[in-house]
């Protein structure tokens, strides 16, 4: 009997999971009910707001013709370099890369960076920009730093390097230019298009004159004279402090530059690229921290002799370095981005973003003589085609790249994904999810180092997310959680890391894209960049700007991660109360009720859920088996 | 709380078996003590909290996922034989087209849960546009060539079928399909899903199938329109005993709506088919009371708890509803309780010309109110009275209602449209500072943003607080509720017979509704309403009807914005929206026609291909329409009936004065014309 009894509940706890659960609409909170509460530590973290781009003032030099005044800062914040201050009188200077190409009588036209000093106040912990005087006699808090006047005008401002010696900043010029239309904003192609300078239509780079080089640090360009795009698309050294913009690194050969590492000996500068084929390059200085002097070397990793030098003292070489590279054969990438470097391994990390369908784009130069990176080849065998130049081969995610110096191997650090042959839902879908990462850093927590991982995604073409979370699903109130851009950590002590080892900071702004984590010297914050906000997130998060997380000194390692739940039968949720994330026993479909029972959500095969966006007060869960737990949110 | 019971119906027939060997009261005793078994139970599982219906509904779900899933296996088979066909030379043109019109019905079959699963891929892969496009998310302007059905909709009816380019589409979307096909297999589907996929496919049956928008070739839209609602029906007529329980007449209405709409779509002509008789019957019914035996179900669904905006509000029951698309998803503005002294403040910095370096003008000197927000010029006057500015002034009114701002959608953010008036040289010809500046010298402009804008202390009088207070005003010019909206939507019960014809045309024969989308007649595309279109048109440079040369403006392609550095982008402008086009004279980005019967007849003729304008990547087909005069006066009668503007035909008496500068108090509200 005892058996018949079994099996019929077997039988029926069968049929009940395949059905489809209703909630009910309304429930009666429990009268006698007595809530279990776990209390656990609430997050340390909190936010700061420090830039607001495109409303905050910036101080700009003379420039078109204009006195040196002000101007609303731009916009697109994307990179943050750190330049400590070696002195006690603050913190250090904070830069933001901006990645337009946008026309401005006092900043100038194209890109751009703002810098601003910070210091930390030792009572509230907060971050305070400080006033400063310039050389050139400007005053304020936030500064446009000149490139109209020295280099000649930037654009497209996108990652960058923020030396770990000493905080010397480099900005990458990153949408590859291919004629003067394309600054100009008039490149349909044809002379035939009217350009009417100063109205609407144009709001690219005004001065397309021809560009005559003025860097005696480089005698192979000094004096030459370039068609105006060709001034663009290299990494420019700015001066943090006196916000000027130094020199643009014609010897690093002319590139999408996406972002770079110095090493620790300042001898090496290691640079990403954002193209299909996008190769690793590197430059060698003859002195530690002189980049002036050295040479430019593209890494082929099948030679003996695995940096190969391409002449840079040879000005069309450096003009044409996608040309060089290709002709010794070097090793192909899918659109290289940021580049970190661990200090305490010295390890060399950076994202390669991917892109869905790459064959077209990198075929003609396999043919030529560069070659696929080896995970690409190994890649192409898995999925049954040729090899990586096929028009059916795809790398819808991307990953994290390293490179040893020691050895000087590369390696893929963590694959993105996880694909799945068949799109699972929610139910059977892992809880993280890593697609296109892009921006990337290297941060120190409770004496770990931890990989600071930001997403941007490519798209969500054939299932590679459940569709509750495509922009469709999100639209239809489904999800969002991987159409977000991410915020990821991943201790870099685990061994062949997979996408269940990351660590989600879910502190971010809702529907805003994460970009520039830096952490400050001290260790105390994360500093990021939200480029492009799309929602109705309140002022300022509605705005591209730069924030300070807070708290990272406080936070531990576990506190990072989600309780360790013992996986039983009675309906549990932790912590309780709860500011953020509230965590179950078990994966299970979970309605979320006010407090006068009526529903407000229902959540279908989750182990977690989010509920940050909820005003505080009591709420109600409800399971599928018809337990009622009280939530209360801070 | 409903006390639990035992569902014992549940109990599978093999549980039964096993009794089989025992005695008949051993039998009873044994049954009594399993029933008894189940309440505990029942209890624990939460089952007696479920609707008397569950088994029924289960069902549903269960029939209807399996369906779903013979009918991809089904899609995949049709596509391999179409294929093959083509690849074989005796294969008759006849045949290719039978074929691909099989293949086609076999979509429309899975399209209402395919498009809801995996919008992106259908749309790229599948039965997208038949136009280029660039690839998203790269930093670098590639062209991805169209293919997917659409695509071949148009080669397999031309005259000549090409069939290596057949054949060659049809290679790429057999594979792009087996990727998609691999994935939806591990599609679990929810009663929500059907339900709200349900109703997506309904708006989308009105807006793209009936229209003719994805049939450009075969033109069989109403075949494919009819294998679509029917393919709702079946999912729907599983719920129906539930829902009927629930909500009878809920249940009743949705059932009649469907045998009505197919008895209206069998055998339909594309040409004579009442559009507008199928709205009010058909559509209306559905897209008002799907949600409604949702909701009786106690299927959770979308519109419960929004934590992001969305483009449609999903407690609209029409299409026509004057809030079916949500202006606030489109203006995304910070949320405040401040909203009203926001758009008061914002209404009155649009009629004050302080906000123009000269003085002079206000952003009413363009878009006069009276005008429905136009100025009746070709382009409008720059700042210093002389030259115009580059194009014609679009009317503000529901022009919150897109993804992306100006002819050329240079600018994604209502927000910062104003900023590119501001720094316009022939427009504004001033900056943020000198605004700011200005209007911090007015106390009662420093108390009335103080008021508004009181939880920004650091950003009160600020470049973004002016943006905001305008953008608030703009959100608020908006007019879905013509005498049109009202018929459409069941409120009014007599409209004029040669409106009706007009709509019928606009979204038919005419072939207008498949670029300017119900309801909002603009290039927002349904039924998402997340993307605006732009077209390429062949506008000429002056009013000549044969050997046209075409406008000079670049339009998309020199927006500025990297991606849009296409060659497809040049010439091509935004879809502007049709409604308030009696009032908004002249037309097209250059104001070329002075009268909707000249455009009219510029479309009539196939647009700029028409006239002599041949640009190979004109996007509007260069077919002539046929239209007698009197089908489109019929037209421009309908798009008088769109009229609603009116109530927005106001303006404020006074201007704040400024203490220090008594010169600047001479301003006039509206500016100096």
């Amino acid at each position: 009997m005892r058996s018949l009894l079994l099996l019929s509940i077997t039988m029926l706890l069968g049929s009940a999971l395949q059905a489809q659960l209703v909630f009910p609409g309304e429930i009666d909170a429990p009268a006698d009910y007595t809530p279990t509460r776990v209390e656990m530590p609430g997050s340390p973290l909190s936010l700061q707001v420090l830039f607001v781009g495109g409303v905050d003032m910036v101080q700009t030099t003379a420039t078109y013709g204009n006195e040196a005044g002000q101007a609303h800062a731009k916009e697109w914040h994307d990179f943050i370099g750190f330049t400590p201050d070696n002195t006690d009188e603050s913190l250090g200077w904070i830069s933001v890369n901006h990645e337009t190409i946008y026309r401005d009588d006092r900043i100038g036209d194209g890109g751009g960076m703002t810098v601003f000093r910070v210091e930390r106040d030792e009572i509230t912990g907060l971050l305070n920009v400080v006033d400063q005087t310039l050389e050139d006699g400007r005053e304020g808090k936030f500064f446009n730093v000149d490139f109209a006047n020295t280099v000649g005008e930037t654009g497209m401002n996108c990652g960058g390097i923020s030396s770990i010696v000493d905080g010397r900043i480099w900005t990458a010029e990153e949408w590859f230019r291919s004629g003067n239309a394309s600054i100009n904003n008039t490149s349909a192609g044809t002379s035939n298009y009217p350009v009417r300078v100063g109205s609407s239509t144009n709001q690219g780079v005004r001065d397309t004159a021809e560009w005559t080089i003025d860097a005696p640090d480089f005698p192979a360009f000094d004096g030459l004279t370039i068609p105006k795009y060709e001034n663009f698309n290299w990494m420019v050294e700015i001066d943090p402090r006196q916000a000027k913009a130094i020199r643009k690194q014609y010897n690093w050969g002319r590139q999408g530059f996406e972002g770079g590492v110095v090493s620790a000996d300042n001898k090496y500068i290691y640079l990403g690229v954002d193209a299909t084929p996008g190769f690793w390059l590197r430059f060698v200085a003859d002195t530690p921290g002189d980049f002036t002097s050295g040479v430019t070397q593209v890494y082929k990793h099948d030679a003996d002799e695995k940096w190969i030098t391409i002449d840079n003292q040879d000005a069309t070489k450096m003009l044409n370095l996608t040309d060089e590279a290709v002709a010794v054969g070097a090793t192909m990438y899918n659109r290289n981005e940021w580049v970190a470097i661990d200090p305490a391994t010295g390890i060399i990390y950076w994202t390669e973003t991917g892109r869905d369908n790459p064959g077209g784009r990198w075929a003609d130069e396999a043919s030529e003589g560069a070659v696929y990176a080896p995970h690409h080849v190994a890649r192409a065998m898995e999925q049954g085609v040729a090899d990586p130049g096929t028009a059916e081969y795809w790398d819808y995610y991307g990953r994290v790249l390293a490179y040893d110096p020691e050895t000087e191997e590369v390696y893929v650090a963590i694959e993105g994904g996880p694909y799945f042959e068949e799109s699972p839902m929610q139910a059977d879908y892992p809880e993280k999810h890593l697609s296109n990462p892009d921006g990337l850093n290297v941060m120190t927590i409770d004496g770990k180092q931890f990989l600071v991982i930001c997403e941007d995604l490519n798209g969500e073409t054939f299932g590679r997310m459940p569709f509750e979370n495509t922009a469709a699903g999100a639209g239809a109130g489904l999800g969002i959680r991987h159409r977000m851009c991410e915020l990821f950590l991943l201790d870099l002590s685990i061994d062949s890391a997979t996408v269940d080892d990351l660590i989600r900071l879910s502190i971010t702004p809702l529907g805003a894209e994460i970009t520039g984590a830096m952490p400050t010297p001290d260790g105390k914050s994360l500093l990021v960049n939200s480029q492009h906000p799309s929602t109705t997130n309140p002022f300022p998060y509605n705005h591209s700007l730069t924030f300070a997380i807070h708290g990272f000194d406080d936070l531990t390692v576990s506190s990072l991660l989600p309780p360790d739940v013992e996986d039983n039968d009675t309906f549990g949720i932790y912590p309780n109360p709860t500011l953020q994330q509230v965590y179950f026993n078990d994966i299970q479909d979970v309605a979320l009720y006010n407090n006068q029972g009526q529903r407000l959500r229902v959540y279908r095969n989750v182990n977690q859920i989010d509920v940050a966006h909820l005003p505080a007060g009591v709420y109600y869960l409800r399971s599928a088996k018809g337990e009622i737990v009280e939530l209360v949110k801070q | 709380m409903v006390i639990s019971y035992a569902p014992v119906g549940e109990s599978p027939a093999g549980v039964f078996l096993s009794f089989y060997p025992m005695s008949l009261l051993s039998f009873f005793i044994r049954l009594v003590l399993f029933a008894a078994g189940f309440i505990p139970l029942g209890y624990a599982l939460g089952v007696g909290h479920l609707l008397p219906s569950t088994d029924q509904m289960s069902s549903a779900l269960e029939k209807t996922s399996l369906e779903f899933h013979q009918n991809l296996d089904d899609f995949a088979v049709t596509l391999e034989n179409y294929q093959r066909a083509v690849d074989e030379l005796a294969t008759s043109s006849e045949e290719i087209r039978r074929l691909h019109l099989e293949t086609r019905a076999q979509f429309k079959e899975v399209e209402f849960l395919l498009e809801y699963a995996e919008p992106a891929s259908v749309k790229r892969y599948l039965n997208g546009a038949p136009l280029p496009k660039t690839e998203p998310s790269v930093p670098e302007v590639i062209v991805l060539e169209p293919s997917g059905l659409q695509t071949l909709d148009e080669l397999v009816f031309s005259d000549e079928i090409d069939r290596k380019e057949v054949a060659q589409l049809l290679k790429k979307l057999r594979e792009d399909y087996r990727k998609l096909h691999q994935q939806m297999r591990g599609l679990k589907l929810q009663h929500r899903h059907i339900f709200e996929a349900s109703r997506e496919e309904v708006v989308r049956i009105f807006t793209l199938g009936v229209t003719g928008f994805d049939t450009p070739g075969s033109g069989a839209a109403l075949p494919e329109s009819f294998v679509a609602l029917k393919s709702l029906q079946q999912a729907y007529l599983r719920y129906a005993p539930s829902v009927g329980e629930k909500a009878p007449t809920v249940n009743r209405d949705i059932l009649e709506a469907f045998q009505l709409g197919r008895s209206q779509l069998r055998g339909g002509n594309f040409d004579a088919f009442d559009r507008l008789r199928f709205l009010r019957e058909v559509i209306n019914p559905l897209t008002k009371n799907l949600p409604r035996a949702q909701a009786a179900l106690e299927i959770e669904s979308a519109g419960d708890f929004n934590r992001m905006p969305r483009p449609t509000n999903l407690s609209a029951p029409y299409l026509f509803s004057p809030d079916w698309l949500s202006a606030e998803y489109f203006a995304n503005l910070t949320e405040s309780t401040q909203k009203e002294s926001r758009r008061q403040l914002g209404e009155l910095l649009f009629f004050d010309p302080i906000l123009s370096g000269n003085l002079k003008q206000s952003c009413a000197n363009c878009h006069h109110p009276g005008k429905a927000f136009t100025d009746g010029l070709p382009r409008s006057l720059s700042s210093e009275g002389t030259k115009t500015v580059l194009r014609n002034s679009p009317t503000l009114i529901n022009s919150v209602y897109a993804e992306k701002y100006f002819y050329d959608l240079r600018e994604t953010f209502l927000e910062r449209q104003m900023a590119h008036v501001v720094a316009d040289k022939h427009e504004f010809a001033t900056d943020f500072l000198t605004i700011e500046q200005r209007l911090k010298e007015s106390p009662e402009y420093v108390s009335r943003f103080a008021e508004a804008y009181a939880d920004q202390p650091r950003y009160q009088l600020s470049k973004w607080s002016i943006s905001d207070a305008l953008s608030h005003y703009v959100m608020s010019l908006r007019g879905m509720n013509s005498d049109f909206d009202k018929y459409a939507r069941g409120e009014r019960e007599i409209i004029a017979e040669q409106v009706r014809r007009g709509f019928n045309l606009f979204m038919g024969k005419a072939a207008c509704g498949t670029c300017h989308f119900a309801p909002s007649f603009n290039g927002l595309v349904p039924p998402f309403y997340a993307e605006s279109e732009s077209e390429v048109l062949g506008v000429p440079a002056t009013k000549i009807w044969e050997n046209a040369t075409v406008d000079g403006d670049p339009g998309r392609i020199a927006s500025g914005r990297p991606r849009d550095e296409a060659y497809f982008h040049a010439f091509a402008f935004k879809t502007p929206t049709v409604r308030n086009a009696s009032q908004t004279a002249p037309y097209m980005h250059n104001g070329v026609y002075d009268t909707l019967e000249e455009v009219m007849d510029f479309y009539n003729r196939g647009g700029g291909a028409g006239i002599g304008i041949n640009l190979a990547h004109q996007t509007l087909p260069p077919d002539a329409l046929e239209l007698t005069t009197e089908e489109i006066s019929d037209v421009i009668s309908f798009l008088e009936s769109l009229d609603d503007f009116e109530h927005l035909n106001h303006q404020p008496e006074t201007l704040p004065t400024f203490p220090n500068h008594p010169e600047w108090n001479q301003r006039k509200p509206g500016g100096t014309h």
